[in-house]
């Protein structure tokens, strides 16, 4: 792969910049294995190693600015060879929450936004969601041995309560099913919310902190409010 | 002050199977290889941020479901991660993404599997997005939960 070699204004330097960061990128020996387990090592000619460097150096506007903390799947391949155990996929993260929020690529913040304003990342109306998986349920009970299915909204008390991943009120409602089929067969008492019930959290991937504790505190405020045991979060 | 509790996919379906409130029928995939992916937010970041990675949990519920299965190589804390994490599906670098899913399907093919059983919704949708790339059009891709539910017996 060709790489160029880019001179580096020396002004941009600043290794106090990152200091209050604790993820031991300071550690880092070089050596280069994160770099070989990488699966997006080369995309830009960049590698995790060349990105912790980066970060230790305090080259901020370099950083932000670079599509590959964007294509790193966060897949901590890295951190798990690292013999300095520097913490690089949450290095990667807290760089993606530097970058302005309308440059964060494809629909990730628009999503997130989305689910701010609306409780979920589609922007699905609550009547809409009820009456898809009404629709699913009905399917189920036609199958053999799941006569009479209905799935319980909203039920209070409840032993489970599930979250659900957007894509599967969307594209993928066969996909529904599976998990009511297990709870039908093993007599769960079980619920799902018309209300927060979105189970992906995007803050995760855009660096948003703020955001995450915000669609995390509905789900447990959701979990208080039905008064349910148990939380099961698939997502 | 803990309101409400926690269950994981893992524990609650071994729950219900050790219970014996499901009963599952391991014939239902005989003439099936199947093989399974450890998503790195079970498996290695579990193990880093709580002090438990998702390893033997999936295997066991596996071994309840059919007899037929191999691991790939590597596997549990060394598995090659599928492409579709970290928000991948959704950035639009999408060449970028299907490229490095490459490993993986290079290990799927060794294991000479037709099925690839997974507990995430990110991998889910991430080798069925790039399968037919790589020539795997007929791999199926299960979840965990979905390979329960097609064994239960009612």
């Amino acid at each position: 792969m060709e790489q160029t070699c880019e001179i580096i204004d020396m002004d941009q330097l600043d290794h106090g910049r990152f200091g209050s960061w604790s993820f031991s990128q300071d550690f880092c020996v070089t050596c280069g294995l994160c770099s070989s387990s990488c699966p997006a090592s080369g995309i830009d000619g960049f590698d995790p190693r060349k990105f912790v460097r980066m970060v230790s150096l305090g080259l901020e506007d370099k950083v932000v600015e670079a599509r590959w903390p964007w294509i790193c799947t966060m897949c901590a391949k890295c951190e798990h060879v690292c013999p300095m155990e520097i913490d690089i996929p949450a290095m990667v993260r807290s760089v993606r929450g530097l970058r302005e929020r309308e440059k964060v690529p494809g629909v990730l913040h628009k999503g997130l936004a989305a689910a701010l304003e609306t409780g979920n990342n589609l922007s699905l109306p609550k009547e809409d969601f009820v009456f898809i998986l009404e629709d699913v349920a009905e399917e189920i009970a036609e199958e053999p041995g799941f006569e009479g299915f209905t799935v319980p909204i909203d039920k209070e008390g409840a032993n489970i309560l599930t979250t659900i991943h957007n894509k599967l009120v969307n594209t993928h409602t066969e996909d529904l099913k599976h998990w009511w089929k297990i709870f039908h067969a093993a007599k769960e008492d079980w619920t799902v919310p018309s209300d927060n019930w979105e189970g992906t959290n995007w803050g995760l991937f855009t660096g948003d902190d703020e955001a995450m504790k915000i669609m995390a505190g509905r789900v447990a405020e959701q979990m208080e409010k039905l008064k349910v045991k148990n939380l099961l979060w698939p997502e | 002050m803990k309101k409400f509790g926690a269950v994981t996919v893992f524990d609650l379906l071994i729950k219900y199977i050790k219970e014996g409130t499901i009963k599952l029928d391991k014939s239902r995939f005989d003439n099936v290889l199947a093989t399974y992916h450890d998503p790195c937010n079970y498996g290695r970041k579990a193990e880093t941020l709580f002090g438990h990675g998702y390893f033997d949990e999936p295997r066991w519920i596996l071994d309840q479901c059919m007899d037929n299965w191999i691991d790939l190589y590597p596997t549990k804390k060394d598995q090659f991660c599928c492409g579709g994490g970290g928000g991948t599906l959704t950035t639009g670098y999408n060449t970028e993404r299907i490229l490095y899913g490459r490993k993986k399907m290079d290990q799927i093919k060794a294991t000479r599997a037709t099925m690839l059983v997974v507990p995430c919704h990110s991998c889910h949708g991430q080798m069925n997005n790039i399968k037919k790339e790589y020539g795997m059009e007929d791999l199926e891709v299960k979840y965990l939960w979905e390979l329960v539910a097609d064994c239960l017996i009612l």
